[in-house]
């Protein structure tokens, strides 16, 4: 059986290549996906995100991935604002509807620390999954100045500046993460490779 | 959080270099070989700067940074001679995490910071600031520390915040290569005056010295380069030193 990791390639920031990177060296065999007719030659998919959530969803809209991502029916990986983008709406840079996969909003951090929220931290994994599977105490690369705001779909949770945040998420076949896995060591190709080899169902 | 534990490689193309006060450079080996032995070692993120692309008013080599970025798992900021948003989205196509601007940003054009971060995130941008004392305040230095620019650098840190700066390098022209510790008072001005994390670089000759860094000025990076490069100590044993004096957790 075929596993091929889709990547979304959109808007101007290159980190899909750090994405592919990781993701190949958690032994995974990768695609970049262009346009939303690759999506029927993938078994997974990531969404990486650098950049705004307005910006994003525009150039996700023109690209023509919105309709297709919603129909997906296989799992997602959302990394940082790849994450934030699975919201209903965001509110930076104005308000920007989401991808509307999740029950969230995307909000400013405010809290007692510097922002943006940048370095290495431990996740409290709340409701464990196959994602987090062996991840308990390592710790993951934060760099966001926005988080995810959900009742209902929380796995993780962060503590920073007397502030505790949402850092994973599950919902059916659709994972999150607010930090960046390909930035965060061994922890990272681990949950990538985890992440490979979920089963689809 | 912990302060993050940062290697810094000054780079004259093809090598690293050590300038001692931004001045006669010895070279210290290639990009990638030092890159990967730090990340090896444990370090937290990555700064690579080409030291002369901004004096030499040329494009950043690209070839260095490709193969840098290639086995690093860590966050890799990317700076020297940034002149326009187009260089941003080449050095992030690179394989860079985070731009490092300063000459230009001072000199030429502030705006640059606003636009780089309404289009690739505030996260992405990072001000380098060169501090030289100057009576009781610290004036901003470009071109690698060589030139004056009248700004300053509390003035100027709060105004690359307002205009959407991610992060700040901050590097003391005073300090930087003489291993005599850290200019303190400078950097917890700057972490004071500024909401956004600040890496302190310059002037790091031992762990204790990072260690007092942090307990007095408590800044979101620190950023050595000499102490390293020199085999001196390597990041395992700084962040042990700083575990044990319950510094990091």
């Amino acid at each position: 059986m075929s596993n091929i990791i889709g990547i979304i390639n959109y808007g101007i920031a290159g980190n899909i290549y750090s994405v592919k990177k990781a993701i190949e060296k958690a032994g995974g065999e990768t695609l970049i996906v262009n346009a939303a007719a690759d999506f029927k030659s993938v078994d997974k998919l990531v969404i990486p995100g650098v950049g705004s959530f307005k910006e994003s969803m525009k150039e996700l809209e023109n690209d023509g991935f919105i309709n297709p991502l919603k129909f997906f029916d296989k799992p997602i990986l959302g990394i940082c604002l790849g994450m934030q983008l699975l919201a209903k709406i965001g509110f930076e840079f104005g308000k920007t509807l989401g991808l509307d996969l999740l029950d969230a909003e995307v909000k400013p951090i405010l809290c007692d620390g510097k922002i943006p929220h940048m370095g290495f931290q431990k996740i409290q994994i709340v409701n464990s999954n196959e994602l987090l599977k062996g991840l308990e105490n390592e710790e993951f690369y934060f760099m966001h100045s926005f988080e995810m705001i959900n009742y209902t779909d929380i796995a993780a949770l962060t503590d920073y500046g007397n502030h505790s945040f949402v850092s994973s998420v599950k919902k059916n076949n659709i994972y999150g993460v607010q930090f960046h896995p390909e930035k965060s060591r061994q922890a990272g190709i681990k949950l990538l490779k985890n992440f490979i080899e979920l089963k689809n169902h | 959080m912990n302060t993050r534990i940062i290697a810094k490689l000054d780079v004259k193309p093809p090598y690293v270099v050590k300038p001692v006060h931004f001045e006669g450079l010895r070279k210290m080996g290639l990009p990638s070989d030092l890159a990967k032995k730090y990340y090896e070692q444990g370090a937290d993120e990555l700064f690579y700067i080409d030291i002369v692309s901004s004096l030499y008013q040329r494009e950043i080599l690209s070839e260095g940074i490709k193969k840098t970025a290639n086995e690093l798992f860590i966050p890799f900021a990317v700076g020297g001679g940034v002149r326009s948003i187009e260089d941003f989205s080449k050095l992030l196509h690179m394989g860079a995490d985070k731009v490092v601007i300063n000459t230009f940003a001072v000199q030429n054009d502030s705006n640059i910071i606003n636009q780089a971060a309404e289009v690739f995130g505030s996260q992405a941008v990072v001000i380098n600031i060169d501090a030289k004392k100057w009576q009781k305040n610290w004036e901003c230095y470009t071109d690698c520390g060589r030139i004056q620019s009248g700004r300053d650098v509390l003035e100027w840190a709060q105004e690359a915040e307002q205009r959407g700066a991610g992060e700040i390098l901050l590097q003391s022209v005073d300090c930087d290569g003489r291993k005599r510790g850290f200019d303190i008072d400078l950097a917890a001005r700057v972490v004071d005056s500024v909401g956004i994390p600040v890496v302190v670089s310059s002037g790091c000759g031992s762990s204790k010295d990072i260690s007092e860094l942090i307990e007095e000025a408590n800044p979101s990076g620190v950023a050595i380069a000499s102490l390293l490069h020199y085999d001196q100590t390597t990041i395992q044993d700084i962040k042990n030193y700083l575990r044990s004096n319950g510094v990091i957790k």
